[in-house]
């Protein structure tokens, strides 16, 4: 006789429950995130994030007040130089201000026009993460504040932080670079290559092909121009190792980034590509991209995505 | 399960995601899976294992659908750690030292497990800085707060004032 203890269906419960979750990952991955997935998880999104803004108001003065209590020491200290970079940047601001003031004079001498490829910029603040070993930052900004798939992410300082992987109204899930799958399109020098993640490091791993000369350490990493994910010039890292061309005149190296995902509070996210057309055609090479990485242009990456 | 049960364990479920997802997204340190812990210690609980089980499988996808890693690794994962912390739970209640041993050890277990099937999908995501050390330090903070939690947890889900009082 079958026993009919509860403890007696925990196997086949476990193994339905298995199967169940091993269904869902076979759906997320063939459906590359998109689809029914996209909206379960836009709507459970939306469903907490008002929660998640209102325990980051609550949590975020307590956390800055353990900090400060924890660099007590060295606030002193901070505060100085601070004030000394202060004083400085004031007077730069100055200088800039005078510049500002001698272009507009020239653009009205000249009767010149902006060309209107200003990006416009959204700060967001970075409420959380979704657990230790996840790296994507949850930051409290959404499709209210005009934030959409794709748009590139980089920190106070200018610096690249990710990208913008998940949306809804009032929040957005933003990948850094460390962690994404996908490789960034940049320029050292007058070379072309792409940085792409490590496993279990904050550095980034550089390949340049076709590598027609070394690249040394110190040499500044920026995006480049032929990026579908960023604009060019934004800073990513510094190389770190020497390296040269080797026999199939391609090179590798390290590069360590600028920013740490780790200590980020605030972004900005950049409403880039400026043409929402345009910005729909990247957001479909974007995926293209990391299995090329050689980023040759919108045709050829949309002539991938339709044979995929 | 009673529906005075259901909303004590809901409201546990979201406030460990809402405090992991806020205030222990910012520590370097002490780096708990809340979710992971709830989970473990609803199995030391005489709720359904059955119950458990359920619990454990929606409370890894709410995690999943909130991350940026694949849908369903979480909820396997954490249905896989509450059925071995069922299968293990008897041996554990020695004292409290013991269950929050116990707790940091299923914490290692789910966590390896976590990184194993997500290198096997690809989860990138999952394989940032510092995950080695992560290894560590997520077990260490879970058999903190198991041995400072679990009996508080028990006794309030279970009514049970006597659970967990060793002489």
């Amino acid at each position: 006789m079958l026993n009919r203890q509860p403890g007696d269906r925990t196997l086949p419960t476990l193994v339905t429950l298995l199967v169940l979750g091993m269904l869902l990952m076979t759906f997320d991955v063939r459906s590359e995130g998109q689809g029914v997935t996209s909206v379960l998880r836009t709507g459970t999104q939306t469903i907490v994030a008002p929660l998640q803004k209102g325990a980051a108001f609550l949590v975020n003065p307590v956390l800055d007040v353990v900090d400060s209590l924890a660099n007590i020491a060295i606030l002193r200290e901070t505060n100085l130089i601070l004030q000394r970079e202060v004083a400085e940047l004031e007077a730069e601001l100055i200088s800039v201000d005078d510049d500002l003031a001698r272009l507009e004079f020239y653009e009205q001498l000249y009767d010149l026009e902006a060309t209107g490829t200003d990006i416009g910029r959204t700060v967001a603040e970075v409420i959380g993460r979704v657990d230790p070993l996840d790296k994507s930052l949850i930051i409290d900004k959404g499709t209210n504040e005009g934030i959409a798939v794709g748009q590139p992410v980089i920190d106070t300082n200018g610096y690249v932080v990710g990208s913008v992987q998940q949306v809804t109204g009032g929040t957005a899930r933003v990948v850094p670079i460390t962690v994404g799958s996908d490789g960034v399109a940049v320029a050292v020098g007058e070379q072309l290559g792409v940085v792409l993640p490590q496993i279990n490091d904050n550095i980034l791993r550089l390949e340049v092909n076709p590598a027609r000369e070394p690249v040394l350490a110190g040499e500044k990493v920026v995006t480049s121009s032929q990026s579908v994910r960023f604009p060019a010039g934004y800073p990513v890292g510094e190389v770190i190792v020497d390296a040269a061309p080797s026999g199939a005149d391609s090179l590798s190296t390290l590069v360590e980034p600028y920013m740490n995902p780790d200590n980020i509070r605030v972004v900005v996210v950049l409403a880039w590509p400026p043409d929402p057309v345009a910005a729909v055609t990247e957001s479909t090479t974007t995926t293209t991209s990391s299995t090329s990485t050689t980023l040759d242009g919108s045709t050829t990456t949309s002539t991938v995505d339709g044979d995929g | 399960m009673r529906l005075r049960t259901v909303l004590v364990v809901a409201s546990l479920l979201l406030v460990a995601i809402l405090v992991q997802t806020t205030l222990f997204s910012q520590t370097e340190i002490f780096v708990p899976d809340l979710v992971m812990l709830v989970v473990i210690l609803l199995s030391l609980t005489r709720l359904r294992p059955e119950a458990v089980l359920a619990i454990a499988f929606l409370g890894g996808l709410s995690i999943d659908l909130l991350g940026s890693s694949v849908l369903g690794l979480r909820a396997m994962v954490f249905t896989i750690v509450a059925y071995l912390a069922l299968r293990t739970r008897e041996r554990a209640d020695l004292g409290r030292v013991v269950i929050g041993l116990w707790a940091g050890l299923l914490t290692l277990g789910g966590v390896l497990l976590l990184l194993v099937v997500g290198t096997l999908f690809g989860q990138t995501v999952l394989l940032g800085d510092g995950v080695v050390g992560l290894l560590l330090l997520v077990p260490a903070a879970n058999t903190i707060l198991t041995w400072i939690f679990a009996p508080m947890v028990v006794r309030f889900i279970d009514r049970d004032t006597t659970a967990f009082r060793y002489a």
